[in-house]
């Protein structure tokens, strides 16, 4: 029931649009790479309380999209999900582009880019950042394998599938692991963080690859089955509800203890309690949920995309409120002591981001969106139509 | 134009090797800890009386700017502070607040060089925590992983600062510094220079910095002799600034 792959066509005026689009990002995240690499960070609004700022924001929501751009192939792969089979292809090359643009942010957003061949020559593998070096290496490379596989020797597609499902989840906790492990940041040291990141991962790989099939196929008029499109939706259903009840588990268990009430506190009143209410709980689970049950925006292609779009606003919201709030809180130093100094010892530090800081999160998104365009127009990646195979039907609806 | 798969697997392929050869690659061999110049005989560390510090002095603080060419941007935000000074208070105001300077406590287990991922961060065998400034790469990790605040990305160029120290070069752009224990002081037989500075006329000789490991120093007899603490000794990082009267 697989149809033939075919490159798009890639010749009209909507298609190079989007290409200029794209590309016109990645000048924009040049330019401002530029210009910090001439000025220093001084020019962004970090500070030396907030010392990842809203690039790193794009980074790591980029990358753990990237991992979870991979469900399709690992669902149709690894659980047999026969309907999804016909996305393999499409879903290793995202994870491929959307990783390569999250680490080119997280590069550029270095004090010293241009030391980077260092991380290669002297490696501390205590170091999160170095185990990170080769999960993402390994990632893009079972990627490629996978790619290849499923163009040519179809009979290594589940072995190279199955491993690439595992790395990704260890590619997932290690990015998660990389806040986890911080002792000293009570917002975000928890075992837990590296599990949510990997569910993180699964809900917003899930939407960001509806949005890309719903409109590609749409763009190039091919043909996607409604049915196809509402197996994702149950997906992400199930995806968006893992994430809300890691949340919830992390909650319960720092509320029992005394100790973490203050941080508590500040995250539902403190100046980052607008993203946490509206990005993390809003954007992130309650919206996409509410249109995704709903009896007729959960049953209509629409109502699917906006969730998906929300499930990635929401991402961005999770990590950046993970990032930028777990920094913002004040080292707890001397507990139950309340502190003060000239270097804002006991304050929640504040940070305004500047343009630059967004217009290189945008390049990362520039060089991901090219890779994607250019990736379909030149490889069979997609196929000519994707229907449900003969006689299925969705287990659920709304 | 549709590439064939010979050609995807070309593309593949050289990105496959890139990426697979890049990890493995060593093109310098880098320095291993033991080869440097200190000793493992000496275990260097502060104390520091709470009793003897004083609100208003700044003597250390001070010290280690002129000494370490540390600047101060007049940005309090992006300030490099390799030594400030503290005011603590019970959150009930019951009792009158404490004033104390915290910097590097160089600990045995610094999170700092775990999680530096090119060991520019590094800890000598005498237990001095450095950062090697030409192998940082300005992540900013370590910062994050300091429990202490210790550490500053700087944020600015930076030039020789006007009757700066010529024995210390200036702060470099774009990568993170903090307190070395005037290093280069301690390697020629000298006090770091907060130490000399609150020992001085300025100061209230609230400091005292010495070998741990010999049992005759003035820092080993009072540690052994009166309670002292560490500032959050149950994170297990065993810092080496104890305080007295905390
Ligand atoms: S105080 Fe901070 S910077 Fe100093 S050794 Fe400990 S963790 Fe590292
Ligand atoms: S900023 Fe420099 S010293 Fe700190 S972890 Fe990164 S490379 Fe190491």
């Amino acid at each position: 029931m697989l149809s033939n792959f075919t490159a798009i066509e890639g010749r009209s005026f909507g298609y190079w649009r989007l290409v200029i689009f794209f590309g016109v990002l990645v000048l924009i995240g040049a330019g401002s790479f530029v210009a910090v690499e001439v000025h220093g960070h001084g020019i962004t609004g970090m500070n030396n309380q907030i010392v990842w700022g809203v690039p790193h924001v794009f980074a790591i929501s980029l990358l753990v999209m990237a991992s979870g751009a991979l469900n399709l192939g690992s669902m149709s792969t690894v659980f047999a999900v026969k309907q999804f089979k016909q996305f393999g292809r499409f879903s290793a090359f995202l994870a491929i582009a959307l990783l390569i643009g999250g680490l080119a942010v997280l590069m550029l957003d270095l004090g010293r880019p241009d030391r980077l061949l260092l991380t290669m020559m002297h490696m501390n593998f205590r170091s999160m950042f170095t185990l990170n070096v080769f999960l993402y290496s390994g990632f893009i490379i079972l990627c490629f394998l996978y790619l290849w596989s499923m163009f040519e020797y179809h009979q290594f597609t589940k072995v190279i599938g199955s491993a690439a499902f595992m790395w990704r989840v260890i590619l997932t906790t290690g990015t998660g692991s990389i806040f986890g492990v911080l002792h000293a940041r009570e917002v975000f040291h928890s075992a837990i963080t590296a599990p949510t990141f990997v569910a993180l991962s699964l809900s917003s790989g899930t939407a960001i690859s509806i949005l890309l099939l719903v409109t590609t196929f749409k763009q190039t008029k091919r043909d996607l089955e409604d049915k196809v499109v509402f197996g994702l939706r149950n997906a992400l259903i199930f995806f968006i509800l893992l994430v809300a009840y890691l949340l919830v588990v992390e909650k319960f268990t720092k509320y029992y203890s005394p100790a973490f009430y203050d941080v508590q506190g500040w995250i539902l009143t403190g100046p980052y309690s607008s993203l946490y209410i509206f990005g993390v709980w809003g954007a992130a689970i309650i919206i996409p949920l509410a249109i995704l049950f709903h009896p007729s925006k959960g049953n209509s292609v629409s109502g699917v995309m906006w969730a998906s779009l929300f499930s990635i606003i929401g991402t961005f919201s999770i990590v950046a409120h993970l990032l930028l709030a777990g920094q913002a809180y004040p080292l707890n130093m001397f507990p139950g002591y309340e502190v003060s100094s000239a270097f804002m010892d006991g304050v929640t530090a504040t940070y305004s981001p500047a343009a630059v800081e967004y217009m290189l999160g945008f390049g990362g998104i520039g060089i991901a969106g090219i890779i994607y365009l250019l990736g379909i127009k030149f490889f069979r990646m997609l196929p000519d139509k994707a229907v449900a195979p003969e006689g299925y039907e969705l287990p659920w609806n709304p | 134009m549709t590439m064939d798969r010979r050609t995807v697997l070309g593309f593949g392929g050289a990105a496959v090797a890139g990426v697979a050869l890049a990890p493995g690659m060593t093109l310098i061999a880098a320095p291993s800890p033991d080869k440097t110049e200190a000793s493992g005989d000496q275990r260097w560390a502060m104390l520091i009386d709470v009793n003897k510090c004083e609100t208003n002095c700044t003597a250390c603080t001070k010290a280690c700017r002129q000494e370490n060419n540390v600047p101060l941007f007049g940005d309090a935000n992006r300030d490099i502070h390799w030594i400030r000074k503290l005011e603590i208070r019970d959150k009930e105001h019951k009792r009158p607040s404490v004033s104390l300077p915290v910097l590097c406590n160089h600990c045995e287990n610094p999170p700092c060089a775990h999680v530096c991922p090119t060991e520019a961060t590094f800890i000598r065998k005498d237990g001095i925590v450095l950062v090697d400034k030409h192998r940082c790469i300005g992540c900013r990790y370590c910062i994050l992983a300091c429990p202490y605040k210790a550490r500053s990305l700087v944020y600015k160029k930076t030039s020789f600062p006007e009757g700066g120290n010529p024995n210390v070069p200036i702060r470099a752009k774009g990568v993170v510094e903090k307190c070395n224990f005037c290093v280069h002081l301690v390697d020629e037989g000298k006090e770091p220079a907060c130490v000399q500075a609150c020992n001085g006329e300025e100061g209230n000789k609230a400091m005292v910095f010495g070998d741990l490991n010999d049992p005759k120093s003035e820092i080993s007899t009072i540690i052994r002799e009166v309670k002292t603490q560490t500032i959050r000794a149950d994170l297990g990082l065993k810092p080496h600034v104890h305080y007295k009267g905390l």
